[in-house]
């Protein structure tokens, strides 16, 4: 008896899922093409290619559902990728700007963010960096940034330093160690100076290698070698940051220890990173990008600091390089990979 | 009776429709309205209580946050300090960092206000950097009060930061002094759903925004844009403690907002809810109870109208059944069937119908007895509306007959117009006489007439007053004789009575009904009238009796009448004498 109502009810629920599905389609059919027109556009200008940002897309897709907005439905995404040529960008931004799209997000850096802000000064901007963005001129002020754009910005850029101290907690008997840096960033210059000032702090001898391609990883890493340095530290760059795999794998391959901004590095790997929860900004570069579409002003909004840093150290790693992490280290550590 | 299509100046139906609703809807209204005047007293007392009871639970949930900073720091001021602790410490603070997100960075100050370790999240660790911390504010607080709460400051301009200082049970342990980045409250903030969309937020002494659920509007650090917030805030604070408001919210919404502060921080969390969320189920409410006054209201007016329609209808039934009753219609029959007093007034009706017949027939029949009976005896039937004395009976009777002498041959001879103008006279003339007399003219044929005494009426001494009565017809007949002799000159008046049993009462058809006499008296009186001479009277032995010497009576010789075997003895009144 029950199962006979459940299953009238099933029918008459299937009949009106039914009825409701083709009342809906109809629906959709019709707004469709009125969304045609209607429905809003995100340019999204990413630096490298969208497999190097699949974690980040996620986590972007994320924050505009939150904002109530999704891909396809409520909203288009027009995306510009510049494969690593960083020199595309202006040019990718400026087509976005053509399209006339109703927000652009400038997600992945520094640069991006400039390339898009050069591009436009009424199309809202929302981008995704680390370092200050005041001190790289994005913007003028973090509460009331003015103008067409505001974002988010991770601690990235600002804990350089902090690698370098961990690596010299790790490497106590060294008093030589490497540094990584991208000439082309436009945060390089400010990160050196944070790092020459650590280095004195600790008392460090730095080696600044300069290095803006992938094809020049390996000499770094020979080098870092045959200097006999304590390690490698990474200063952040998305450069570095999107080629985490790729770096990993040379370090383990020229047994050297190094420690760069992203979880990337040390979850393929690597010994340790530190540095920025990526995660959490390219969320909230998403929800604002949903605000901004849902008609707020860029200059509204205050610029977001995810202050969240998170320090990842592989154990295996360690014990392949024939280090140990200092207790200080490990117990700090968000995840210890073992 | 009435006419119907005169409509009377105030109707029943109303009046009784008015006072049914009335009587239904009045207690009705004042039910509902009582109830929902308390109901929104409740409701509104209730909505207190619970903005009350979330703003306190805000605050104690950030409070929570900031004792659960306040234990962690005093971690760390435990133990006093020595050269050799310094590693352990910095493990300690280490370890802090990790389980105190939202600490920044942390400095241990020693009993001499020196600096002996500083770790950052974001700045290089220092261990015995040695700064002088013994004029900052917060160690000084710290000491004296065992913990200190800095001002709300907002880093570059947006994120708001605090210090907190810890000292420990003794001087010996040193002051542990954190900055600890307030946008971690924003996760505690988050979590506080008052209702489906209320919110929670909190004021810092000063007015500032510490923490919101859309953390822009703390980051931008914007006074004016948090002007409404303070305003609201005023608002609370100018009710009675622990009393709810109505403000405006940031986006110009209005809220209803209840508060409560973090002591020792001077911290005031506002819990809001939209005013028409929170007030919803109170208008919900009034809006049911309206909606049930209204239905009520309809449900009376309908009760109402049937009620009215059901006592209304009989009376019109009623109304109507009279109208034709009082038309004459008596066969008419009220037909109600309600088992209630307007069953018993039709029946009352419908036997008034029936009596009302019944009296009907009767003034009809009287009526029409009226035309033989002499105008007293008509009368009397007439005020006790009783015809029974016009039932057959025998009684004895005095019987008068007169007639005109050679009226048929005058008929032979004169126009019509003057033998009716003649006998229209002389039936004035006799019927005044009869009626002064209290007889009775029933019957008449021609120009001669019979004339009843003692019945139907009884009178006393009828047979002398038979003989006055003659005696005046005599008199009004000769006076009129005295014209008609002129048309005619042997016309004459004779008049013959006798007395004796007879039966009497109605005789004939419905349709043609007479009051007569039967009997050997009848005649006799006859004959005696057909024997007597212009101006006789003549009278029978048994009339003559019964008068004796009250009337001068002269016995004639006994005559051979009609009818009769044996010569009858005949009695004459002398003219011109009347006993009074």
């Amino acid at each position: 008896m029950r199962a006979m109502a459940h299953a009238v009810g099933k029918t008459i629920r299937q009949i009106r899922r039914r009825d409701f599905i083709a009342l809906a389609g109809s629906a959709t059919a019709w707004m469709a093409s009125a969304h045609a027109q209607a429905m809003p556009v995100i340019g999204y200008l990413g630096s490298e290619s969208p497999e190097r940002y699949g974690s980040r897309l996620s986590a972007f897709r994320e924050g505009l559902a939150e904002a109530g907005y999704v891909e396809g439905r409520s909203v288009a995404i027009e995306f510009r990728w510049a494969e690593g040529e960083y020199d595309k960008l202006p040019a990718l931004a400026a087509d976005l700007v053509n399209r006339q799209v109703t927000v652009i997000v400038a997600a992945g850096g520094a640069e991006v963010a400039l390339a898009a802000k050069s591009a436009t000064t009424t199309i809202p901007i929302v981008f995704e960096m680390g370092g200050n963005p005041i001190a790289l001129g994005v913007v003028n002020s973090l509460s009331r940034p003015g103008g067409n754009l505001t974002g988010v910005s991770s601690l990235s850029v600002e804990v350089s330093r902090k690698r370098l101290e961990f690596m010299q907690e790790v490497r106590p008997d060294t008093k030589k160690f490497a540094v990584a840096v991208n000439p082309t960033s436009p945060t390089s210059n400010s990160q050196l100076k944070n790092l020459h000032a650590a280095a004195d702090a600790l008392g460090v001898e730095l080696v600044v290698l300069r290095n803006h391609a992938e094809h020049e990883f390996d000499a770094m890493f020979t080098a870092v070698r045959e200097m006999r340095a304590g390690g490698l530290v990474f200063s952040s760059d998305p450069y570095f940051a999107y080629r985490s795999r790729r770096l990993a794998a040379l370090a383990a391959q020229h047994t050297v220890p190094a420690i760069t901004q992203s979880r990337d590095f040390t979850l393929a790997g690597g010994l340790m990173s530190y540095g920025g929860d990526f995660g959490q900004s390219h969320r909230h570069a998403g929800i604002y990008a949903g605000r901004v579409l849902k008609g707020e002003k860029p200059s509204d909004l205050p610029v977001q600091r995810v202050t969240k840093v998170e320090l990842f150290i592989n154990l295996k790693a360690a014990s392949n390089l024939g280090i140990s992490f200092p207790p200080s280290l490990l117990g700090s550590a968000d995840r210890v990979i073992e | 009776m009435s006419d119907p299509a005169v409509a009377p100046r105030s109707s029943l139906f109303k009046k009784y429709f008015r006072t049914i609703f009335a009587a239904v809807v009045a207690p009705l209204l004042i039910a509902g309205g009582s109830e929902a005047w308390f109901g929104y007293h409740d409701q509104r007392a209730r909505l207190n209580d619970l903005l009350d009871a979330e703003a306190r639970l805000a605050a104690v949930k950030i409070q929570d946050f900031i004792e659960g900073l306040h234990d962690q720091l005093s971690w760390t001021v435990q133990l006093p300090w020595s050269d050799n602790t310094g590693d352990r410490r910095r493990l300690d603070a280490l370890r802090l960092l990790r389980q105190a997100p939202a600490v920044e960075s942390l400095s241990l100050v020693d009993p001499a206000g020196k600096e002996r370790l500083f770790v950052s999240r974001i700045g290089l660790n220092r261990i015995e950097g040695g700064d002088d911390h013994t004029a900052n504010p917060a160690v000084v607080g710290a000491r004296s009060d065992r913990i200190w709460f800095g001002p709300v400051t907002f880093q570059d301009g947006s994120e708001p930061f605090m210090t907190v200082a810890v000292a420990g049970n003794r001087m010996a342990v040193g002051v542990a002094v954190a900055e600890v980045n307030l946008k971690f409250i924003w996760e505690v903030i988050l979590g506080i759903r008052v209702g489906r969309t209320g919110e929670a937020f909190v004021l810092d002494r000063p007015g500032r925004l510490v923490a919101h659920p859309d953390i822009s509007l703390v980051l931008r650090a914007d006074e004016t844009a948090q002007k409404p917030l303070q305003t609201l805030r005023a608002a609370i604070l100018a009710q009675p403690a622990g009393q709810a408001t109505t403000g405006q919210d940031i986006s110009g919404k209005t809220v209803l907002a209840a508060m409560a502060q973090i002591p020792g921080m001077d911290w005031s969390v506002i819990v809001k809810q939209p005013a028409d969320e929170a007030f919803g189920p109170i208008y919900a409410a009034l809006f049911r109870t309206g909606a049930l006054l209204i239905a009520g209201a309809v449900l009376a007016a309908v009760l109402a109208y049937w009620l009215t329609q059901r006592m209304i209808g009989p009376i019109r039934v009623l109304e109507d059944g009279v109208a034709r009753i009082g038309a004459g219609q008596f066969d008419h029959r009220i037909n109600l069937a309600t088992s209630d007093e307007f069953e018993r007034l039709a029946t009352r009706f419908n036997e008034m119908a029936s009596e009302l017949s019944v009296s009907q027939e009767r003034s009809e029949r009287i009526s029409r007895l009226k035309r033989f009976l002499a105008p007293q005896v008509a009368e009397l039937i007439d005020r006790t509306g009783d015809d029974r004395v016009l039932d057959g009976r025998r009684v004895e009777v005095v019987v008068v007959f007169c007639d005109l002498r050679d009226f048929t041959a005058f008929s032979a001879q004169a126009e019509p117009e003057a033998i009716i103008g003649v006998l229209r006279e002389y039936y004035d003339a006799l019927e005044r006489v009869v009626s002064a007399h209290g007889a009775t003219l029933v019957n008449f044929f021609g120009d001669g007439v019979m004339v009843l005494l003692n019945a139907p009426v009884s009178c006393s001494d009828p047979a002398l007053r038979a003989v006055n009565m003659a005696n005046d017809m005599q008199k009004s007949v000769q006076q009129l004789l005295v014209a008609w002799r002129a048309l005619y000159p042997r016309l004459g008046f004779g008049v013959g009575l006798a007395m004796g049993p007879a039966t009497v009462g109605r005789i004939g058809s419905e349709g043609r009904l007479n009051y007569t006499a039967i009997g050997n008296v009848v005649n006799l009186a006859s004959r005696l009238c057909a024997s007597a001479e212009d101006s006789e009277i003549l009278v029978d032995r048994v009339a003559a009796n019964s008068i004796g010497s009250r009337a001068p009576l002269v016995e004639l010789d006994a005559r051979a009448l009609k009818g009769f075997d044996q010569p009858v003895p005949v009695f004459a009144v002398v003219s011109g004498s009347t006993t009074p």
